[in-house]
């Protein structure tokens, strides 16, 4: 949900059909629902509703569509154009939407886009986003909502859908026990999981929460940057096009670079699994056979983590 | 190549004691808002595409230092500039780089450019032209052909009108824009020109694509990603594309996992000075062999494959060199991308069959290592002739 060309159709052709940012300016505006089902991690399949935004599609959402709309929702994500000059009817509509979901869909869980943040200048992206926050989470009222700010044109797409799909894969604390006993097996720094073809993250070795890591935490004590898992689902979607433009398919990597050994290839037959070493004495090759071995389990672990 | 004329002398004080290194010079010329600036950003200061848009004009000469195997010295101009307020002989240039923006077909850029040619030529005839037809990406194909060929008929023709002589002056002209890396690859063959050793180092690339069987490879500057030699098969654009995609990524990747811990071991790790190739057997190929002989050397050696013995012994390797690889298919039998790292700033990128990467991983290193010490001679050379000349 959102207003119109307020990036929506945007971020869907990014995040599920691998479209290049740049290829965005070309959409047109979306007429009515368009209805994708797009699989996720095999077995999952999403049905994303993306909701044309003008007044006339909206006003008809609110009354004769309403229960179509507005049932079996699990997740809504409304967007907002952080450059928006119609704020009060943006949180109007955001409003009536919300009635409609605790009218039909009790349990959706409630996502918030501030989208466009690239056209903020970068020194005021903090307090505008604050700002917002404040503004959208009054605007709620007693609905709990999980609020980011993005942009097409960096890493922070990545970063509030990887948190929207999460929020749809039961087991996930599950896969993050076992992507630590995996780690420690290869002497890793980290394990990272990404789902196929969105290359949005699933599950880290590292605790979720990060009041949660304690001082001997690998991660903790290379206190790695932060912004990483995002920015490596973005790095490798845009490496993925390129190979696609010669008409090659990205299948695995391998680094030993002065910073850090990694292997990133496929574990199971839809999730990419990234493998970070900082000890010198550990070859890509070792790591490599770990993730083979390896494979049978998570391949067992994925399809049972799905099952809810 | 380039004539004595066309240099001269930079002092540069360095690492706090004064070496004078003779630097290249490279003039960046063009009419105001062309692209110059943003050329020279993009490609030398890792300036994003899109942030060009927030340059401000050039108001005076801006020179620019850039180290890669030959120090270069380029000239950012501001668009009125002069032969005469250029405050430099146009005999101390090796090359003069005319921007044009691709949609500017009027008089004023041609005949800035012919100016610049006729004074040029009279005082140094070794000069390189080089005509960069900017901004390209904003046209569609077809009418970036069309502008393309006007603006190249039009200095042809207005240089005849000048005199019958100029017809024969070499001038080369490129599509270039800084949203793709058609920008690098022109730039990269300006720069072959101003290699003395360029036949070198592409002998040296030649060999290590037949010894392994590689269709392509390239030797870059990974922090401008320019590539400054390759082997003699032709450049394929989506090719160069594909490379300066993946050493993109690989630099960005870097830092993310970068450990922040104190006294991290793995800092130490690299270093940059020359050893010797894993065996005494013939010697690396060097600088002053003829072609035929390095070639020779190196199709000689017997392939061994590390990859057979234990893993400790491999672990064994004194010395660490950065090396990263990546497999695509689903081309038959599979390429694979390779990078290695051969000096600090030099990375070999080839791309190898799949087969041969991972059956015979043994052959690339070693041909890896051949190849690493015949480009570190020819930098030590290159290095100690442009300090000897600068002193
Ligand atoms: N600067 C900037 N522009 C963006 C961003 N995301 C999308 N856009 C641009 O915004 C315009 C509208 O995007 P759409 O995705 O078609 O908008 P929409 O929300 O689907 O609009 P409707 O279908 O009419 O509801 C396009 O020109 C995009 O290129 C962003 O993060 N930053
Ligand atoms: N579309 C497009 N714009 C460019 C390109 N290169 C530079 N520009 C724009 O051209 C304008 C002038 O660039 P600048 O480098 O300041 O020009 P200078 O006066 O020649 O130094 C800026 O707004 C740049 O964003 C390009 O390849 N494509
Ligand atoms: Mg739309």
């Amino acid at each position: 949900m959102g207003a119109s060309g307020s990036g929506k159709t945007s971020m869907r052709s990014m995040i599920f059909s691998n479209n290049p940012a740049s290829l965005t300016s070309r959409l047109g505006a979306t007429i009515d629902v368009e209805q994708n089902h797009v699989r996720f991690l095999g077995d999952l399949i999403l049905n994303l509703w993306d909701c044309g935004g003008q007044d006339a599609f909206m006003d008809s959402y609110l009354t004769t569509q309403r229960p179509t709309i507005f049932s079996h929702v699990g997740v809504m994500i409304y967007v907002f154009d952080v450059e928006t000059r119609e704020m009060n009817k943006d949180l109007e509509y955001y409003r009536d939407c919300l009635e409609g979901l605790t009218q039909f869909s009790k349990e959706a869980n409630v996502f918030l886009l501030v989208h466009k943040m690239d056209l903020v200048r970068e020194g005021e992206r903090a307090i505008v986003f604050q700002r917002k926050v404040a503004e959208l989470e009054k605007a709620s009222g007693e609905t709990a909502v999980k609020v980011y700010g993005t942009s097409i044109f960096d890493e922070s797409l990545y970063k509030a859908w990887s948190s929207i799909v999460n929020t749809l894969i039961p087991n996930a604390r599950n896969l993050s026990k076992h992507l630590r006993i995996f780690a420690e097996a290869c002497s890793a720094t980290e394990v990272v999981l990404f789902e196929r073809t969105t290359f949005l993250v699933i599950a880290t070795s590292s605790p979720a929460d990060s009041s949660e890591s304690f001082s001997s935490d690998p991660v903790a004590v290379h206190a790695l940057d932060p912004k990483r898992y995002e920015r490596t689902s973005e790095l490798i979607k845009s490496f993925k096009q390129s190979c696609s433009r010669l008409r090659e398919e990205f299948n695995s990597l391998e680094l030993e670079l002065a910073e850090f050994t990694a292997v990133l290839d496929e574990m199971t037959k839809n999730t990419y699994v990234l493998v970070v070493v900082h000890n010198p004495v550990i070859e890509t090759a070792a790591i490599k056979m770990n993730i083979q071995m390896a494979r049978r389990k998570f391949e067992e672990l994925q399809g049972d983590s799905l099952v809810s | 190549m380039m004539s004595s004329s066309s240099q001269s002398y930079v002092n540069a004080a360095k690492h706090g004691q004064n070496i004078s290194v003779q630097r290249t010079k490279i003039l960046l010329l063009g009419t105001r808002r062309s692209g110059k600036t943003s050329i020279q950003q993009v490609l030398f200061h890792h300036l994003p595409a899109k942030q060009t848009f927030y340059l401000e004009p050039t108001m005076r000469v801006a020179k620019h230092e850039f180290d890669t195997v030959i120090p270069l010295e380029i000239w950012d101009c501001p668009g009125n500039i002069t032969v005469d307020s250029l405050g430099a002989s146009l005999a101390d240039f090796a090359t003069i780089i005319f921007v044009i923006d691709i949609r500017d077909l009027y008089q004023q850029p041609v005949s800035k450019l012919v100016e610049f040619i006729v004074a040029a030529c009279q005082v140094n005839p070794d000069i390189n032209f080089e005509v960069f037809v900017h901004k390209a990406e904003k046209l569609q194909e077809d009418d970036k052909i069309e502008n393309f060929r006007q603006i190249h008929e039009r200095v042809v023709d207005r240089l005849a009108d000048e005199s019958p002589e100029y017809e024969q002056v070499p001038l080369n002209f490129h599509l270039t824009s800084v949203y793709d890396h058609s920008l690098q690859e022109a730039f990269s063959r300006v720069l072959h020109k101003l290699i003395d050793s360029l036949p070198y180092l592409e002998d040296l690339l030649n060999v290590f694509c037949l010894n392994t069987s590689s269709p392509k490879a390239f030797l870059f500057d990974t922090a401008s990603k320019l590539y400054l030699a390759t082997d003699s098969s032709p450049v394929d654009q989506a090719t160069h594309n594909l490379c300066c995609d993946y050493l993109q990524m690989l630099t960005s990747f870097g830092p993310l996992y970068k450990s922040n811990a104190e006294g991290d071991i793995r800092a130490h790790l690299f270093s940059p000075t020359p050893t010797p190739p894993p065996t005494a057997t013939p010697s690396p190929p060097s600088f002053s062999t003829s072609p035929s002989s390095t070639l020779k050397a190196c199709v000689q050696s017997p392939p061994h494959t590390p990859s057979n013995l234990p893993l400790d012994a491999r672990n064994a390797k004194p010395l660490f060199y950065p090396s990263a690889a990546t497999s695509l298919s689903p081309s038959h039998p599979g390429t694979t991308l390779s990078y290695h790292l051969v000096t600090p700033h030099l990375a070999l990128l080839a791309l190898l069959p799949t087969t041969i990467y991972d059956m015979r991983r043994g052959l690339v290193e070693w041909n890896v290592v051949w190849f690493r010490e015949g480009v570190r001679e020819i930098w030590e050379v290159e290095k100690e002739r442009s300090n000897a000349e600068g002193v």
